[in-house]
């Protein structure tokens, strides 16, 4: 059996009478790529807000690397080595790519620039490094969102639809850039609608429905399961999750 | 008829007090930036730092300028303590949080003008100095008194430092992160309690010190601070919503508008001018002269 590195047990966020995320309990391996699906309003952003500080939790307990973080703030949250991109891949506009990189707070011992440039070069946006952040197009945006994460050499990575909304031929760049990554020993968590990307990349997949984990398993089990439909359907009469 | 002389010393004069209101808009722009609170205690920064500089000038031999580093340093740990409070009521669960912190400064700056109302009297006081009584001779366009000259330099000399250590530095890129996106900046580690700390200290010591060389100039009284707030809008109102190179314009807009209202119009005519000025911008030009709607 793999070693756990992210581990909920009944996390519980609640917003008045709603329960956005009703006693998640879900464990994260070492070096896989886990899926995070459900219907829209089933909770998947409101999970990833609380996993990095965004949220305190109302209950539950968030392990990271067998250290306690529930209730940290997202800064220190991410200096232990969880990263996250938005949905929205916005850069700090008024930089360019590379000052974009350097924003990010490194630990003193790592020569920020050097890391930069193999980062930026690593996702072959180092050509565009002294541009303006603002001028980039939608897919090099959200790479430049994937590389401030790096800088932070975060041991998993949490990716809100990391290919939405960019075209196929840099989609599919993007997917390989995870693959290598996940190669190297990086841990991901990915929100995706795209049942094609997730088939392509996930190992296994986790499925929320009402701020609950219903379902866990690997890509085909999970889109055969009766709940995963009935939740995406509201009834378990069709054959298929939606794409 | 207009004299070249008169008009070119007022465009001197309006320079010289461009330059360290300046430093007043630069700060009062990175805290709506970073902290993301329009600060209405902004002016009373102004008069505090005036205060000092009329009370402690007098315990260090009557010399004004002396007070400046002291100011600095107080304002900046005053600065410190203030914003936790305004962290407080801007973040968890309160909605709308700019509106909370104009409500809490707005308090903020009452509390402090009626404090010093309540302890020094309504009475304006001198901020004494000899070292600057003199007067410098610019070009031949006149001489200027020494204490204008050095209040300009020293606000761009100010000016210059801070905007090194915002575009030069890992703490500066740091902060122009978090004006940009606050939680994309704490996503890359960056602990935004700390650096809004820093800013507002920072802030603080700044329009404080700002304020030490206006009562070099004029004199402190406790009413004084509205004035500079309304200046301090003006200026971000006319460099589009805290877009910090706009801010430097401004300032000497505000400046010469001052100066060359109040010696050709007359000095009661300044907030006539200045507010029919930002008045027409916003309609015609809502996104400010200089603006882009950004910060940094």
């Amino acid at each position: 059996m793999s070693e756990t590195l992210l581990q909920t047990d009944g996390l519980t966020k609640r917003f008045g009478a709603l329960t956005a995320n009703d006693e998640i309990t879900l464990g994260v391996d070492r070096g896989e790529i886990r899926g995070l699906i459900g219907p829209n309003g089933s909770g998947k952003t409101t999970f990833f807000n609380s996993l990095t500080g965004f949220y305190t939790p109302d209950e539950g307990t968030v392990t990271f690397d067998g250290t306690d973080i529930t209730g940290w703030e997202s800064h220190r949250i991410a200096r232990e080595g969880v990263g996250r991109t938005f949905q929205i891949a916005a850069p700090f506009g008024n930089m360019t790519v590379r000052q974009n990189m350097l924003a990010v707070q490194t630990p003193k011992s790592v020569d920020e620039h050097e890391r930069a440039q193999e980062i930026l070069e690593f996702l072959d946006i180092d050509h565009i490094a002294d541009d303006d952040a603002s001028g980039m197009s939608g897919g090099q945006k959200k790479l430049l969102g994937l590389g401030r994460v790096l800088m932070l050499d975060p041991e998993c990575i949490l990716l809100d639809e990391p290919t939405a909304g960019v075209n196929p031929a840099l989609a599919d760049r993007i997917l390989e850039h995870l693959r290598e990554l996940n190669d190297r020993g990086t841990t991901f968590m990915i929100i995706e609608h795209d049942m094609d990307v997730l088939k392509q990349i996930v190992d296994t997949v986790s499925v929320l429905d009402q701020g609950r984990h219903i379902v866990q398993g690997t890509f085909e089990e999970v889109s055969t399961d009766d709940r995963v439909r009935e939740a995406y359907l509201g009834s378990a009469d069709d054959d298929e999750v939606p794409v | 008829m207009v004299s070249t002389e008169l008009l070119s010393q007022s465009i001197i004069n309006g320079l010289l007090l461009g330059g360290i209101y300046v430093t007043v808009g630069v700060g009062f722009a990175l805290v709506f930036g970073v902290l993301e609170i329009i600060d209405f205690a902004v002016g009373e920064y102004v008069m505090l730092g005036a205060f000092t500089g009329a009370i402690v000038a007098p315990m260090v031999g009557g010399e004004g300028l002396l007070v400046v580093p002291l100011a600095f340093v107080a304002f900046f740990l005053v600065g410190v303590v203030i914003q936790p409070f305004i962290h407080h009521v801007t973040t968890g669960d309160r909605p709308m949080p700019l509106l909370m912190g104009l409500v809490f400064t707005f308090g903020l700056a009452t509390f402090m003008r009626g404090s010093i109302l309540t302890i020094f009297g309504p009475n304006t006081r001198n901020v004494p100095t000899n070292a600057l009584s003199g007067g410098i001779e610019i070009g031949g366009l006149g001489t200027f008194p020494e204490v204008r000259v050095v209040t300009a330099v020293v606000g761009v000399l100010s000016l210059v430092a801070f905007m090194y250590y915002l575009y030069r530095t890992t703490g500066g890129t740091a902060i122009r992160a978090i004006a940009e996106d606050r939680d994309i900046a704490r996503l890359m580690g960056v602990n935004i309690n700390r650096y809004q700390s820093i800013a507002y200290g920072v802030y603080a010591g700044l329009t404080a010190t700002g304020g030490v060389f206006i009562g070099l100039i004029y004199s402190a009284g406790p009413g004084m601070g509205l004035q500079y707030t309304a200046f301090a809008f003006f200026m971000i109102v006319l460099a589009g919503l805290g877009y910090l190179p706009g801010i430097i314009i401004s300032g000497i807009v505000l400046g010469l508008a001052q100066s060359l209202t109040a010696v050709y119009l007359g000095g009661e005519l300044v907030f006539f001018v200045l507010f029919g000025m930002i008045y027409v911008l916003l309609l015609v030009r809502p996104e400010g002269l200089l603006g882009k709607g950004e910060v940094a």
